[in-house]
């Protein structure tokens, strides 16, 4: 691009411009700034990312560990007596608040876990934030999001050696 | 730069200052402007640089957040499901159960120097101190230091941060071989 100023109508009492010619170069000296910010931008959009894939798979852990534990542990006494397994509600949903709670992810939960106990076994899902470590300082961007895992357990005899 | 004063005056300020004459288009280059700007060209690559090691520190805190969650579970998991049935069995189940977390922590490319796999809570029901019976809870951290720099193919630097991540579970209440009452669990 070339742009001649030298020929501009000279207006006021000031003396009269210098003559100068523009052109092109020197515009990516210009364009790098804004190049940088966009590859910073978008790194700190996948650190961000990677924080609520962890969160994911750390919610998930948990919720496959609770609902491990209390397939057994939340095992009715009597029926097994009786040869029969048949899970406690009470005792599953025990087991389960007393996992999560022990684990490091208590303070995030966004919500109390769910559990449902059926004829197969139980299942927990629960519902973690995920705070973002970039994000937040953009304004009007959320600072995290909320993700949710579920995972079921049931228990088996083991087969007699 | 490259800006060139019309009149008479730009052929004596040519001679005095020694510029260099331009291209095709007859353009005049000196130093005339040069400092009034670059100090944005070290300054910009400063940014880059330190934004660059920011994201990537921040992506290994991440990395080895995840590695330290699987550690943990891997020796916790290790540990609930071992043959024991008194308290030597108990050590050499912690013991198995330590250098299994250090392997995961391997087996994802980690330094096993640099990381650290212990029991650090058994919990039994009913009792004061920590056993092995059945319903006790045990609880597995792995603990990794992060470099302060990683470059590639080179290595990490300094230990600026310290990951760590636990994982607990339960000894299954219905095994064989396990000292303890399956009926305190719930």
């Amino acid at each position: 691009m070339r742009v001649t100023l030298g020929r501009l109508r000279h207006r006021g009492t000031g003396p009269r411009p210098a003559r100068i010619r523009r052109d092109g170069r020197g515009s990516s000296l210009v364009l790098m700034p804004a190049g940088v910010l966009i590859v910073l931008v978008l790194a700190s959009i996948a650190v961000d990312m990677s924080v609520v894939h962890l969160r994911k798979r750390q919610a998930l852990d948990l919720a496959a560990a609770a609902a491990n534990d209390a397939a057994t542990a939340g095992a009715d006494p009597a029926a097994l007596r009786e040869g029969a397994f048949r899970l406690d509600p009470a005792a599953a949903r025990r087991v389960v608040l007393r996992t999560v709670a022990a684990s490091e992810l208590a303070p995030d939960l966004a919500a109390a876990p769910v559990v449902r106990v059926t004829a197969a076994g139980v299942e927990v899902t629960l519902a973690v934030e995920a705070e973002y470590v970039f994000a937040g300082v953009m304004p009007g961007a959320p600072d995290g999001a909320v993700v949710t895992a579920t995972a079921s357990a049931s228990a088996a005899s083991s087969p007699s050696p | 730069m490259g800006t060139t004063a019309g009149g008479g005056r730009a052929g004596v300020r040519r001679r005095d200052e020694g510029a260099v004459r331009g291209g095709r288009g007859g353009r005049d280059r000196d130093d005339r402007g040069l400092m009034g700007g670059i100090e944005a060209l070290p300054f910009g690559l400063l940014i880059f640089v330190v934004g660059t090691l920011l994201a990537a520190n921040a992506y290994a805190v991440v990395a080895a957040k995840s590695a330290t969650d699987a550690a943990a579970r891997a020796a916790t998991r290790q540990f609930v499901e071992a043959p024991v049935v008194d308290a030597a069995g108990a050590r050499a189940a912690e013991a198995e159960a330590v250098v299994t977390g250090l392997e995961a922590l391997v087996a994802d490319g980690r330094d096993p120097d640099r990381a650290s796999v212990a029991l650090t809570g058994l919990v039994a029901p009913g009792r004061s101190g920590p056993a092995y019976v059945r319903c006790a809870r045990a609880t597995f951290t792995a603990t990794y230091r992060v470099p302060a720099l990683t470059l590639p193919w080179i290595g990490g630097y300094g230990s600026a941060f310290e990951v760590r991540s636990s994982h607990s579970e339960l000894v299954d209440p219905f095994r064989d071989g396990v000292p303890g009452e399956a009926r305190s669990c719930g």
